[in-house]
């Protein structure tokens, strides 16, 4: 009964880290997000493809998203995803929780061939999914990022907090996933500015931490859980005119996760992104 | 013989005046923009939409490294600088300083 429940603990705390971290728009890195918008009535069709391992969990997720920009600074999203999960005990797949997002841009400092940026980010998973892989709670995350951008060099910098809601189970059990906290310092480099119609790319290199609370069955914390995860992440932007690919993968280099549980093996994300 | 010649030369003439005279009357007028904050090409694709979707706009070029935006348009084009401080906002950049270019005739 119990290792049922740590199995379930340990499913829902890792399909929560796939899920509500994604909040990347445009011209953003692949793992972090930036302080890109949209342009006003512009929209943005976005398909993702995610996949981790972590000990024997085996988590992938494919997530199609719809963007509007409110403003030149203001932009909102839905995201629907598909998840799979597969596990020693079994595979778990079905339509997962829609997000809801936004980001504002509330500082902006325009200069020849550069632009420095600053903007807050809110999303919010709502309790929607299919039972099998929803984390059955409605969590919140709030952010902070900035980013520099010239023709040559980019640099980013973010700050994000996850609060997971406490989640009521049929028996009367309570479970409180720990909340999160994710830092991202990313830098890119354009080896050749080209034509504004011509191919684009950006080759990036991310630092992304993370750490997470304990969870807590009842008020009392799980002391397998929680603790911090650091990742280096290459990756590559290609854009073309209105379509843009984004691709890289997070290769884990310093854990320091309380008790006894799996470190992550590596994540990988794909995406592509049209303005229209 | 002669008939036929001079028929021929008749039909040369008009398709000759029809496609040529209907091209040495069009005009277009191009407009040189300068905007800030143009660091990558598929962050700028707003400008061209923006532009775009303005009557008369038939093309828009964006030079990264220079800054600048190129407009080609009917000769009627014209633009103000308060519609393009709010074009280039509504884009997520900062528009500087608009240049109308001399007219331009096609041909």
């Amino acid at each position: 009964m119990l290792r049922d429940l740590k199995k379930t603990i340990v499913h829902l705390s890792i399909t929560s880290t796939l899920l509500l971290t994604g909040t990347a728009f445009a011209h953003d890195p692949v793992f972090s997000p930036g302080p890109h918008v949209l342009f006003k009535e512009g929209f943005e069709v976005h398909a993702e493809f995610f996949q981790g391992e972590q000990g024997n969990e085996k988590e992938s997720e494919q997530a199609v998203a719809l963007k509007y920009g409110l403003s030149g600074d203001w932009v909102v999203g839905i995201e629907v995803p598909y998840q799979t999960n597969q596990n020693g005990s079994g595979t778990k797949q079905g339509v997962g929780d829609i997000a809801l997002s936004t980001k504002y841009r509330f500082w902006r400092n325009d200069r020849l061939g550069v632009q420095e940026t600053a903007a807050i980010i809110a999303k919010v998973k709502i309790d929607s999914g299919n039972k099998e892989v929803s984390s059955g709670t409605t969590d919140t995350l709030l952010g902070f990022t900035y980013g520099y951008e010239s023709l040559k060099w980019y640099r980013w910098a973010s700050i994000r907090y996850r609060f997971n809601q406490k989640r009521s189970f049929d028996n009367g059990n309570e479970l409180q996933r720990g909340d999160r906290l994710f830092v991202d310092f990313v830098g890119g480099y354009r080896p050749q500015v080209n034509d504004y119609r011509a191919a684009d790319t950006v080759w990036l290199l991310e630092l992304n931490g993370e750490y997470s609370q304990r969870n807590a069955l009842n008020s009392v914390n799980f002391n397998d859980s929680g603790g911090s995860q650091w990742f280096v992440s290459p990756g590559i932007m290609w854009t073309k005119r209105n379509f843009a690919i984004k691709t890289g993968v997070q290769i884990p280099v310093y854990s320091n996760l309380n008790g006894v549980q799996d470190n992550a093996d590596y994540r990988v994300r794909l995406e592509l992104e049209w303005h229209l | 013989m002669y008939n036929t010649v001079k028929q021929l030369a008749a039909v040369i003439f008009i398709v000759a005046m029809f496609i040529f005279g209907s091209t040495a009357s069009a005009t277009e007028s191009k407009y040189e923009i300068r905007a800030d904050g143009l660091a990558c090409p598929y962050c700028a694709y707003g400008i061209e939409k923006k532009f775009m979707a303005i009557n008369g706009v038939k093309h828009v070029d964006i030079k990264l490294k220079q800054g600048k935006v190129l407009v080609t348009g009917e000769e009627s084009l014209n633009f103000t600088e308060p519609q393009l401080k709010t074009l280039f906002n509504d884009a997520g950049f900062t528009y500087r300083t608009m240049k109308k270019l001399s007219i331009k005739e096609k041909n």
